[in-house]
């Protein structure tokens, strides 16, 4: 392991022994999911974002045009603008502003692009005080941090925190009461806006069509700061620029609610020139900053996240965000779409560790009012540092020697079987990992490979006489080597519906873990061979037990094969017919004989898989299974947060942060009682059963098929 | 132009929502009567066009009311209520919107402890997309322009998440609904 990444680990240590912080960001996250969807409700949040994303596309794709006429029209407001094209030009032009003006105190406005540029420090060391009056931005101004939150900078402080920073400054001790800390800050500041000589801001529109200017707040200080101060700069990214004023409207329509969950902010500002002051002389001097904007632009990978609106809910909703926090998950910006900023704004070194540290949930994407694929776009970060960095040594063999090759891997995957007794003795799991390997099985047990695979279990299976249809199952390597009972309840409930199921030979490894460790060519090698079986089969369809599988056969085999002339078709074409098994069996459950049972089998409740939720849009289906199954659904709380798995990611990624997320999810899943919990997927289900074994607990863990199928041996 | 009562009735709901007060006053005597039960202290009045409309300076005073006009820079951070009119308003989210150029408008509108609005209640549009021609007319016809959009009071929740009123704006925001008040949009 790198220095670097030693030291990111510690930084994840610390972070993750802060309890009274995770708890907050806990309970953040459920009020704000809950306050998200009441502020959206009624409106059409799908075709809302898919305009946006439309809007901030057409200006990224001619961005210099827009940022020419929208220059113009600012000049012609009477406004002064200056184009910086990266941090130092822009901190230059408003230090000699400022000096220009013999500035001495600058009230600001809370603007990320600020924090981007290290604006402070480039003024204060010119001698001008800078004072922050966003309140959160105050506090952590005061505590001499930087903000964990894009929209709540302070969101890692608690009461007592402020009251003794406030404390410190006006030199008594100041109540904990949030109400009066509140006033301090107003009496503190006000003070300051009517001394200011500069007032500094960002802004959340430029708007092209008027060189207009929308600043959106909640505490009025933007109004001030434009306002009072004889000198107004705003500091705005590229990125900003909307074509129009219904266009801004737009964006006003879904940044509140997805940043704070309001239908509209209780200010936004729309300024056009300098508005006069006391002596009809005020200035406005509008700077935008490039600053590697320009550069995601034109990255073929990155660019959708020109359309970032700087709401911060992928944050809000991220479990890596809610156990570290932002100053660990976040350079200047943070959270998913932090690794991405940081990455193009300050490097790819920088974003380094961050970039390994998102679990690919994909909660991000679900909420982002942009349509931003985050997780596409880290993983194709994770690429760009594997060709730089590798993928690791351990990880590297695997991939390039073993992985590429199948009768290699699954001949080493069936030596595994036999030889690892000494560590499982007989059972299906392990509990224990001797030596340095010890911690990972601390919290929960490891899965143990099993005794036959599901092809060979499946070649002594019967078939379907005269089936009414011929679907081709894909395995993947965890139902293929760990858990080929979910396979063989399929094979029986097929067999029920007469269908028929063939187990193509030469199929393999998904890929996925090559391609998320940032293995493009392994992935590519994978797709190839497994597009190659499946294709012989000539299924009417393809189905898998594993939503990652699945989406590795619908999105990444077709991206992956794309160049490849004989079989980008053949891989679309697989793709058009794949299916999860439990999309496959709810279309069954009406048309064939029923299933469903007399009695009530139990109380069960259910885990949404990442992939499966957010990467197929399937959660109706597994349900419906579960119903016909005869099984009683309790729902969890949050039952489509990540379990924590994360593939790697909680054995050799981060398995500190893993077991943080998964612990919350068996929390949720004790809260229900159930005496069953039932995921479609089979990684899900292997962290969920080490979770259940480790503690004891006498909770069944099943994939929805084997529920289903048990129910036919009831009847 | 009419505004339907629903649209009166959605707008004081989202701006109650939102925190904000809403008074239907059935006369300017009635409006004045509210805002010195009200003010609670000095009150800075703006030339705007509703307080020359309706002279509310010699009114407020004639009734006790200590009013101050002009160059507000001095009185506006200590006064207790500043008065404004109201360009229109937006019933969606229950939002004002206030031409705000003129430096004394703003300072009247920003630092007092409670801001007054007086509002047209026929200038009431369905929702932001609505205002987006006038807000189009207002940007055209001058330059420097600044528009104000006011939903409720100032408010953070950046300790703790608890909202928090007024923390650099006026804790209080009350919107007085007056018919006689000018019927036009641009006013200035």
């Amino acid at each position: 392991m790198s220095r670097r990444a030693r030291r990111y680990r510690h930084l994840i240590d610390q972070a993750l022994s802060d309890v009274r912080r995770q708890e907050a960001l806990h309970r953040f996250g459920d009020a704000y999911l809950a306050a998200r969807a009441e502020a959206f409700a009624g409106l059409d949040f799908a075709g809302l974002r898919h305009d946006i994303a439309d809007m901030k596309d057409t200006v990224r794709n001619d961005w210099p045009a827009y940022l020419h006429k929208f220059m113009q029209q600012a000049e012609t407001s009477g406004a002064k603008v200056f184009l910086a094209r990266d941090a130092q030009a822009a901190n230059a032009y408003i230090a000699e502003l400022a000096q220009c003006h013999g500035a001495r105190l600058a009230v600001k406005s809370k603007s990320m692009a600020s924090e981007e540029i290290a604006l402070n420090h480039g003024l204060e060391a010119i001698g001008v005080r800078v004072v922050e009056t966003d309140l959160g931005e105050w506090i952590v101004q005061l505590a001499g941090q930087r903000p964990s939150h894009m929209v709540m900078p302070a969101i890692h402080m608690f009461r007592d925190q402020v009251a003794e920073l406030f404390g410190n400054l006006t030199g008594q001790q100041e109540s904990e009461d949030i109400a009066h800390l509140v006033e301090v800050a107003r009496r503190t500041l006000r003070q300051e806006f009517l001394n200011a000589d500069l007032g500094i801001s960002g802004a959340n529109l430029a708007v092209v069509e008027d060189g207009s200017l929308a600043l959106v707040t909640n505490e009025g200080n933007a109004r001030l700061v434009a306002t009072i101060p004889p000198v107004h700069v705003v500091l705005v990214g590229i990125d900003k620029l909307v074509p129009s004023l219904e266009d801004a409207v737009r964006v006003l329509q879904v940044l509140p609610r997805s940043a704070t969950a309001q239908a509209a902010t209780s200010y936004v500002t729309w300024l056009r020139g300098p508005a006069p002051g006391r002596e009809q002389q005020r200035e406005l001097h509008i700077v935008l900053l490039d600053n590697g904007r320009s550069k995601l632009a034109s990255s073929e990978e990155g660019r959708d996240a020109w359309r970032c609106l700087r709401c911060g809910a992928c944050a809000n909703v991220c479990p890596v965000y809610q156990a570290i926090g932002g100053h660990v998950f976040g350079h200047v910006y943070v959270g998913s779409i932090g690794i991405v900023l940081t990455a193009f704004l300050h490097g790819l070194e920088a974003a380094a560790e961050l970039i390994q540290a998102c679990i690919g949930c994909r909660s991000c994407v679900e909420v982002c009012p942009a349509h931003i694929d985050l997780e596409h776009i880290i993983l194709g970060l994770r690429r760009r540092l594997a060709a730089d960095e590798g993928v690791g040594t351990i990880k590297d063999l695997v991939f390039k020697r073993v992985l590429r090759n199948r009768r290699l891997f699954h001949g080493l995957l069936r030596t595994a079987a036999r030889m690892q007794k000494p560590l499982t003795g007989n059972a299906t799991s392990i509990r224990h990992l001797p030596l340095f390997f010890s911690s990972l099985t601390e919290w929960r047990t490891l899965p143990a490979i099993a005794p036959r695979p599901l092809r060979d279990l499946l070649a002594e299976q019967p078939t379907a006489t005269a089936p009414r249809l011929r679907v081709a199952l894909f395995g993947g390597c965890a139902a293929e080597f760990v858990l080929p009972d979910i396979g063989l309840a399929l094979a029986r409930l097929l067999r029920h519906f007469n269908i028929e199921l063939v187990y193509p030979e030469g199929q393999s490894c998904c890929g996925i873990p090559a391609l998320y460790a940032g293995d493009a060519a392994t992935a590519t090698e994978l797709a190839r061979q497994n597009v190659l079986a499946l294709a012989q089969t000539q299924a009417d369809a393809v189905i898998t037990v594993c939503p990652t599988c699945t989406s590795a056969l619908t999105r990444h085999f077709p991206d992956l094969l794309a160049g490849d002339p004989t079989l980008a078709d053949c891989a679309t074409g697989l793709a058009a017919i794949t299916r999860d098994a439990a999309v496959l069996l709810s279309e069954q459950l009406g048309n064939a004989s029923p299933v469903a049972p007399t009695t009530i089998a139990g109380r069960v409740t259910y885990h949404d898989s990442c992939h499966l939720r957010r990467g197929s849009e399937v959660y109706l289906q597994p349900r419906q299974v579960l119903a016909a199954a005869g099984w009683h659904l309790t729902e969890m709380a949050h039952p489509d947060r990540c379990c924590g798995f994360g593939g790697s990611y909680s054995v050799l990624g981060q398995p500190a942060i893993a077991r943080a997320i998964a612990q919350d999810k068996l929390d949720d899943i004790i809260a229900t009682g159930a005496e069953v919990v039932a995921a479609d997927c089979p990684g899900c289900l292997m962290m969920l059963h080490g979770l259940v074994e480790k503690r004891g607990l006498p909770i069944r863990v099943a994939h929805s098929v084997e529920l289903l199928a048990s129910s036919l041996d009831d009847q | 132009m009419k505004t339907p009562a629903t649209l009166v009735e959605q707008f004081c709901q989202a701006a109650t929502r939102a925190g904000a007060l809403t008074v239907r006053c059935v006369s300017a005597e009635a409006a004045i009567a509210y805002i010195l039960r009200h003010a609670g202290g000095s009150i800075v009045l703006p030339d705007c066009p509703a307080a020359l409309q309706l002279n509310l300076a010699e009114r407020l005073r004639a009734q006790g009311g200590k009013v101050i006009c002009g160059d507000l820079f001095q009185a506006a951070p200590t006064a207790a209520a500043g008065i404004t009119g109201a360009n229109f308003a937006l019933a969606d989210t229950g939002t004002v919107v206030l031409e705000s150029t003129a430096q004394a408008v703003r300072l009247a509108s920003t630092l007092p402890e409670r801001h007054f609005v007086l509002l047209n209640p026929h200038k009431i549009l369905p929702d932001h997309m609505a205002a987006v021609p006038l807000l189009r007319r207002l940007h055209s016809r001058q330059s420097p322009d600044f528009i104000a959009f006011i939903t409720g009071p100032s408010r953070t929740a950046d300790i703790e998440r608890v909202l928090t009123i007024g923390v650099h704006g006026p804790r209080e925001l009350h919107i007085l609904l007056l018919d006689e008040l000018s019927d036009d949009f641009l006013e200035n």
